[in-house]
């Protein structure tokens, strides 16, 4: 089967990263416009220091990924200088992408360097200066990343769904799934760097302290963020469904390598569905509601901790997985 | 309202402008419909946008399966090991003693509205304006085979030794001479016929206009421009109760998808 897929691992890896930098940089941008103030300014600034140093890396990473697999690594510019305004014209999905992808990285990258400690950094006026700037522009800039961000995350569901010969992929709930999908694996991501940083009890990173009542608070309000996002998935995969099965033709015959008995079945119910879906919903949903409703503190083993974000990016690279393995061996019926 | 007169002149002009409005679509309704007329001699108007429009139309009843066509295109282009242009298809049906077998030969069908140029993010797959023929352009396209995916022919593939996509470009070194394609030089049926499909003197478009013909998966709008006599587009998935179908692509190690 692997043999025949046009589109292997690079493309798969490409799309779950993109999504994941995608999501961490909207919730970084997101934080600084509408972010806590008060006794939650310092924990809120942390959330978007590491959104915003993990967005522009997985994009450069993947991208690179898919131009090494191309082969010519020169040839990837002709995405761009070839043929520009009949391309304006005529815009194809990946040319759209290939620009989004240029300006994410540019603007997530100068994003990001707004967020270096410059001071400590470099000593004198320079490292002042350089600071000052970077607190001025960081609002402006998560302005533009935010909306990037998001029509990257669109993006990268669209470049499959537009194409009609691949009935897996050429529904119109996609986007939404893959938005999802970026956004609940952007925030994970965010939350696993914390939960490594701040493993020691007692411990402290600049003005945030793990013993302050308002981390555990965060981490409340940020764990059922993640909750919601899983249900809206499981919610969108239940759509996703239901499209393909109202449809009468290919699409109906494709989706059934995703149902029980199906080529994809297993790496689909188990990867996606259980382990990157329903497990963390289950694990962290009983802790939610051990504090919400039984009035515990919001605590929890490290292992459990770590190993429920751990699953959800998992489940996000197994989605891609399925859906664009599952999209080729599957085609329009009839001759 | 103290400025009625203003308005009232307001509302002359207007209806004045309208008035001549309509007579200008008027007159343009009358010289559209005179144009229209001219461009509907039914000899002539095949509904293709392209003056010259190249097609083949492959007539089953003669095809006996026996390949050369594969052969020739792969000679011809000089196509690598492990992948094919050009193939035959067999459709095995019915059970002994009620059983047949069918040839279905497969090639680019160089569509009026293909979506693998819709796809391109470089512009390297093209129609070529003077005879409708659609190409890739070597020396720009960067195998991202983003082209192989909105096929819904399954036509495009990796070349191996090149790395960019390729697929059957009517032999444009032979017909932009005069010649006919190798495949169509080789048929041992003489089922497939090449030529200009809107030239009303020529014999593919003189054979579809007497024939029932068909296209493949015509509902997917790209219309095609390979024309088919005696085409069944019965395969494992849409056969009839009772039936059995088998099909076999031949089509060089890759399964049909479905
Ligand atoms: S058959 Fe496929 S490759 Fe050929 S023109 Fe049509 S869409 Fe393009
Ligand atoms: S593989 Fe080449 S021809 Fe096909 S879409 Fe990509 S650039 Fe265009
Ligand atoms: S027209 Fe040429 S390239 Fe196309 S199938 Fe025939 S021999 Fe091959």
């Amino acid at each position: 089967m692997e043999q025949h897929l046009m589109w292997n691992w690079p493309m798969i890896v490409y799309l779950f990263l993109a999504g994941l930098g995608a999501g961490a940089l909207a919730v970084s941008g997101i934080v600084v416009l509408w972010g806590p103030a008060g006794e939650f300014r310092h924990r809120a600034a942390l959330i978007a220091r590491l959104g915003a140093f993990i967005g522009p890396l997985p994009v450069i990473i993947g991208t690179g990924l898919l131009i090494y697999e191309l082969g010519r690594p020169f040839r990837a510019l002709n995405l761009f200088t070839s043929n520009f305004w009949f391309l304006a014209l005529n815009p194809s999905p990946m040319n759209w992408g290939s620009w989004f992808i240029l300006l994410f990285c540019i603007f997530a990258t100068v994003y990001a360097l707004t967020f270096i400690p410059w001071k400590s950094l470099l000593r004198g006026e320079w490292g002042e200066r350089l600071e000052a700037r970077g607190e001025r522009l960081r609002a402006p800039m998560a302005s533009i990343c935010v909306p990037l961000a998001i029509a990257m995350a669109i993006y990268t569901a669209i470049l499959l769904a537009a194409v009609p010969a691949r009935p897996l992929w050429h529904t119109p709930v996609l986007w939404l799934l893959f938005t999802v999908s970026a956004i609940s694996t952007g925030l994970s991501a965010i939350i696993l760097v914390q939960r490594f940083m701040f493993r020691k009890p007692g411990a402290v990173r600049g003005a945030v302290r793990r013993e302050d009542p308002a981390f555990r608070v965060t981490e409340y309000y940020l764990v059922s963020m993640k909750v919601l996002l899983i249900i809206a998935e499981l919610v969108v995969i239940g759509l996703f469904f239901m499209f393909a099965h109202m449809t009468i033709n290919s699409a109906n015959f494709a989706v059934q390598t995703l149902l029980p008995g199906g080529e994809m079945a297993t790496t689909f119910w188990v990867g996606v569905i259980l382990v990157g879906l329903l497990m963390p919903a289950f694990i962290e949903g009983f802790y939610l509601l051990r504090t919400a409703v039984l009035g515990h503190e919001f605590e929890w083993p490290y292992v459990i901790n770590v190993s429920a974000p751990i699953a959800i990016l998992f489940g996000g690279l197994m989605l891609r997985y399925v859906i664009v393995v599952g999209g080729q061996i599957t085609g329009p019926i009839g001759i | 309202m103290s400025d009625s007169s203003d308005s009232q002149v307001s509302r002359r002009k207007f209806l004045k402008t309208v008035s001549q409005g309509a007579a200008a679509v008027a007159t343009a309704g009358v010289a559209g419909g005179a144009m229209h007329a001219a461009a509907t001699n039914p000899a002539t108007d095949s509904g293709k946008k392209n003056k010259v429009q190249y097609g083949m139309l492959i007539d089953l009843r003669r095809c006996i399966g026996c390949q050369a066509c594969t052969v020739a295109c792969k000679a011809e282009a000089d196509v690598p090991m492990g992948v094919s242009r050009s193939w035959v298809e067999y459709v095995e049906k019915g059970l002994y003693p009620n059983a047949g077998r069918s040839f279905l030969p497969r090639l680019c069908n160089h569509c009026s509205e293909p979506h693998c140029v819709r796809v391109c993010p470089t512009g390297a797959t093209y129609e070529r304006p003077q005879d409708g023929l659609i190409v890739i352009d070597q020396g720009v396209c960067i195998g991202c085979l983003y082209c192989a995916h909105a096929c819904p022919y399954d036509m495009r593939f990796l070349n191996p030794v090149t790395r960019f996509a390729d697929k059957c470009d009517m032999c444009i070194h032979r017909v932009s001479k005069g010649l006919v394609p190798s495949c169509v030089n080789t048929c041992q049926g003489r089922a497939r016929i090449f030529g200009d499909v809107n030239d009303p003197n020529s014999e593919i478009h003189k054979l579809i206009a007497r024939n029932p013909v068909s296209v493949i998966r015509e509902t997917y709008g790209t219309q095609p421009n390979v024309y088919y006599i005696g085409l069944d587009t019965t395969d494992e998935n849409t056969k009839k109760p009772g039936q059995y179908v088998r099909v076999t692509t031949n089509k060089a190690n890759s399964p049909k998808r479905t």
